[in-house]
């Protein structure tokens, strides 16, 4: 049996074994088709139906279960529903165990939220070190706004004010009003040559 | 976490049940993608490679290894009801309620109707790679998985044996 207490450790195989078995593209079809339109389908509705109150439902339900701890915070006004995360609790599960398939992992959170967020009508800005520490702004898509000053919204608690959040060698990826994972900039991104 | 036969450990004693809808999913996906083949040789593949330590300490261990694991494991998993017994020549998983399936059902959510096969196909490969044989027989929330080595004269495996799920 597969079981759900290391899942952050084969969902991470999973995806280099899609990359070999299909390419690029099977991996960003599972993101959508299986994780997006399939498992996480509780979520979709709830954020179309309720937009940010949906996202404090689903996300205050989802990061609970996953980081009992509290390695996030969550943050919103009537306009941004934004994520801190300070101890991701999935990459933290690779680092400790040192799990490493596929070439860059973070990229699966934008690979099924970002096509359902679009789907509901919301773009994001985001970044993440690979570390486990990372953020999120979600806004109705063609909004203003972006990349919120530091502790604009989230206060004390915005992980780019952590004095670990970009440690020597560390890479930072950026998204900026995105949806599609490649859509990075930065150092992470395709047309680097560093990824 | 305490001591454990587990090859990767979490700072929280189980995993969060919600994860099942992705393997559920996961797997709908590759059937529907790769198909019935590209499924199974995702299961072996992921037998004996993400599981590579677990193999290594059954080959190492033996039976006493391999009832260790089952124990930590169904410990780490929510809301499951299974039997781990150790017999002279093999171990039984006796599994009464399948947390899986039953996190599944509760929430609405549909089996693919291979889903029971896939323990047969992950837990054979697994087997193989550390000198022993596996079989299962049941399915759809209630099983008995059987680890043993070649001594035990294990008939071999009868696919029909396992319950496809009901829609």
């Amino acid at each position: 049996m597969i079981g759900c207490y290391d899942f952050c450790g084969h969902y991470e195989w999973t995806f280099g074994w899609l990359e070999g078995a299909g390419g690029h593209e099977l991996v960003r079809a599972y993101w959508d088709e299986a994780i997006y339109r399939d498992s996480q389908m509780h979520a979709t509705k709830l954020i179309r139906d309720k937009g940010i109150p949906g996202m404090l439902e689903y996300w205050g339900h989802t990061l609970l279960e996953e980081s009992p701890d509290l390695g996030f915070t969550i943050s919103h006004t009537p306009d941004v529903f934004r994520i801190d995360f300070h101890q991701c609790p999935s990459r933290g599960f690779l680092i400790r165990n040192d799990l490493k398939q596929y070439r860059d992992y973070c990229d699966h959170c934008m690979g099924w939220t970002g096509p359902m967020l679009a789907d509901a009508g919301y773009a994001i800005d985001h970044e993440h070190n690979h570390r486990g520490q990372c953020w999120w702004e979600v806004r109705k898509a063609g909004t203003p706004g972006g990349h919120s000053p530091i502790g604009a919204v989230a206060g004390a608690k915005d992980a780019r004010s952590l004095p670990h959040w970009r440690p020597p060698g560390a890479k930072l990826d950026r998204y900026d009003k995105a949806n599609d994972p490649d859509r990075k900039t930065g150092p992470g991104a395709p047309d680097s040559g560093t990824r | 976490m305490a001591a454990t036969h587990l090859p990767y450990t979490d700072t929280k004693p189980q995993g969060s049940a919600d994860f099942y809808f992705a393997i559920n999913a996961t797997f709908r996906f590759l059937l529907r993608r790769l198909g019935r083949e590209g499924w199974v040789r995702y299961l072996q593949d992921l037998g004996r490679d993400y599981y590579a330590p677990v193999n290594a300490a059954w080959r190492q261990g033996g039976l006493d290894a391999v009832a260790a694991y089952w124990r930590d494991f169904f410990a780490a998993e929510p809301g499951g009801q299974v039997d781990v017994v150790r017999k002279p020549d093999r171990v039984e998983l006796q599994v009464k309620v399948c947390p899986l399936i039953h996190h599944l059902r509760t929430h609405g959510r549909v089996p693919v109707p291979e889903f029971c096969q896939h323990c047969y196909h992950l837990g054979s490969a697994r087997a193989a790679m550390a000198g022993l044989e596996m079989r299962l027989c049941g399915g759809d929330g209630a099983c008995v998985h059987t680890y043993a080595t070649s001594a035990a004269g294990l008939p071999p495996q009868d696919l029909t044996q396992i319950k496809e799920n009901a829609p």
